[in-house]
């Protein structure tokens, strides 16, 4: 009796097969398949690229050597510190004004689109054309308006405030038709039309949403900002990086931009979260 | 008694076969209160949105106070719904504002599409909104937000909704389907009042037979969209029930003797 441990009393099931977990699925199948194949096609890219007599480590040392000198030695060469916050405060702005001007025609775009508050018809035909626009990239929406409006901040504002409209709407009306059919029917049953049922039960309900969706897209425009200052010459501290790296060649300036900008972003994260919070919390 | 609201062979199909409601027809008078049993699907609450068109009747007539309630236009029905309060299972508050202005909303039938969707209120509108929350018994809740608040307090929020309206009818559905039996008492009792002692005609769907026998002047029993019962729920027999509910004898929880007890 004393000598019995749990050992004994429950006997291994060694006849018995494998009880799983999940059934067997054609789609488990087909996924695993094609992450094989992904990864099978990756190690087969190593082995056979064409690595130019360029050894690995070689080529490693050279690239923390870069990294050493662009963000250890970082310092200003061709321009100062203040001329430097000018010039994010200029990127900032371009983001500021995309994010916002995207932000108000999204809104009412939004609402036409949301299944919810529209008509089928409407809300489809918004919503096709808005996923053409969002298929296209920032950057390729800015080259096609440099056309018509020369490159710089002009075809700049207008190609980013038209992809940013595309994110907008989608998440926009997506938050909208979140929002419980009880309210509204609430609401028309007691007389009110349908401007007033937007703006005293869906906006407030989705305010949280909708904030936190736009602050989302300013920060994703900051970054498109930085790029088309770079690509497209819409000026800011993109265009300083470009020319650091490109034109002066001189990593130790790219290093003390890429310090401004990642400072930036980092406050720009701080306050989403602190803005989120007292959404939340607020009466 | 004057006839507030009156259906004549109303009917609701859905596309071709579904047949949500079939002739019903009946009258209500008014300060009267009205309950509709009937078994989950039986077209409780299709009716009671027929009645104020949030869904459009295929056939009949309804009147109500004098208008012929399917023919009114845009303008006029939303003119027509501010003499209908309803309240809804789950109260379908605006979680995120106050109580306040949740209760305001039942003025926006009356304002401009402007003042509405700005909430722009007069001083007497707020003045009849704190009086109904002061009756209802909620004037510490004023400037809670909506999400603060217990069922039984949203269920009341959702009342001072309806009557700021100042409505000749409350529509009730489901009121007190997610409520516990003490404020299921407390919604089902201030009904009650509103409908004795304001005047005002309550027609309610309810899932408890017990509590449509012990508050209602009238039941109306409902059954696959057909009106199968109509009377007095004191002369109310124990197989006019089990005809609404298609049940046998013995399946149903309820309490006939002790309700009558009740009400006599």
């Amino acid at each position: 009796m004393k000598d019995l441990s749990t050992k004994d009393i429950i006997k291994p099931l060694k006849t018995e097969k494998k009880i799983k977990v999940k059934p067997f699925s054609k789609a488990g199948l087909v996924i695993r398949l094609t992450l094989i194949a992904l990864a099978g096609l990756t190690i087969y890219g190593f082995i056979t690229f064409d690595y130019k007599n360029i050894t690995f480590f070689e080529a490693l040392a050279g690239s923390l050597t870069n990294f050493r000198v662009m963000f250890t030695e970082a310092h200003f060469n061709h321009f100062t510190f203040s001329e430097a916050l000018y010039q994010v405060l200029i990127t900032l702005c371009l983001a500021l004004l995309t994010t916002i001007i995207g932000a108000i025609i999204s809104l009412f775009l939004g609402l036409f689109a949301a299944q919810n508050l529209s008509s089928p018809l409407l809300s489809n035909s918004i919503k096709n054309v808005i996923a053409i626009i969002r298929a296209v990239p920032t950057v390729l929406w800015v080259l096609i308006f440099a056309v018509s409006a020369g490159l710089g901040s002009v075809a700049a504002v207008i190609g980013m405030t038209f992809h940013s409209v595309g994110y907008l709407v989608k998440a926009y009306s997506e938050a909208f038709e979140e929002l419980d059919h009880g309210v509204i029917e609430a609401l028309q049953a007691g007389g009110a039309n349908w401007w007033q049922i937007v703006w005293q039960a869906v906006i407030p309900s989705t305010l949280t949403y909708l904030v936190s969706w736009t602050f989302l897209r300013f920060e994703i425009n900051f970054a498109a900002a930085i790029a088309m200052g770079a690509a497209a010459g819409a000026g800011g501290i993109g265009f300083d990086l470009f020319m650091a790296s490109n034109f002066y060649l001189d990593l130790r300036e790219a290093g003390v931009i890429t310090f401004f900008i990642l400072a930036v972003a980092i406050l720009l994260e701080i306050i989403a979260v602190r803005l989120k919070k007292y959404l939340k919390t607020a009466q | 008694m004057t006839k507030l609201l009156e259906l004549q062979g109303v009917s609701k199909t859905y596309g071709k076969n579904t047949v949500a409601l079939s002739e019903i027809n009946f009258s209500v008078n008014e300060g009267e209160f009205v309950s509709v049993i009937g078994p989950s699907g039986a077209g409780k609450s299709t009716l009671l949105r027929c009645i104020n068109r949030m869904i459009d009747s295929t056939s009949g007539e309804i009147n109500f106070d004098g208008q012929a309630v399917q023919k009114l236009n845009k303008k006029a029905l939303r003119q027509f719904r501010t003499k209908i309060g309803m309240i809804f299972q789950h109260y379908n508050l605006v979680d995120r504002l106050t109580v306040f202005e949740n209760v305001l909303h039942g003025r926006l039938g009356y304002k401009s599409t402007l003042a509405g969707a700005f909430g722009f209120y007069t001083d007497e509108e707020k003045r009849q909104a704190l009086e109904l929350l002061s009756i209802l018994g909620l004037e510490s809740q004023v400037y809670k937000r909506c999400d603060q608040l217990s069922g039984g307090q949203k269920q009341r929020v959702g009342i001072a909704r309806a009557l700021v309206q100042k409505p000749k009818l409350l529509l009730c559905d489901e009121p007190i389907a997610s409520l516990d039996p003490n404020a299921s008492k407390v919604i089902m009792d201030y009904l009650q009042t509103i409908c004795k002692s304001m005047g005002i005609t309550v027609m309610v769907n309810l899932h408890q037979v017990d509590v449509a026998l012990k508050y209602s002047d009238r039941v109306i029993g409902i059954s696959k969209g057909e009106v199968v019962y109509q009377g007095d729920p004191r002369f109310m027999k124990e197989e006019e029930i089990h005809h609404i509910y298609g049940s046998e004898a013995g399946e149903l929880i309820f309490n006939l003797s002790e309700e009558s007890h009740y009400v006599g």
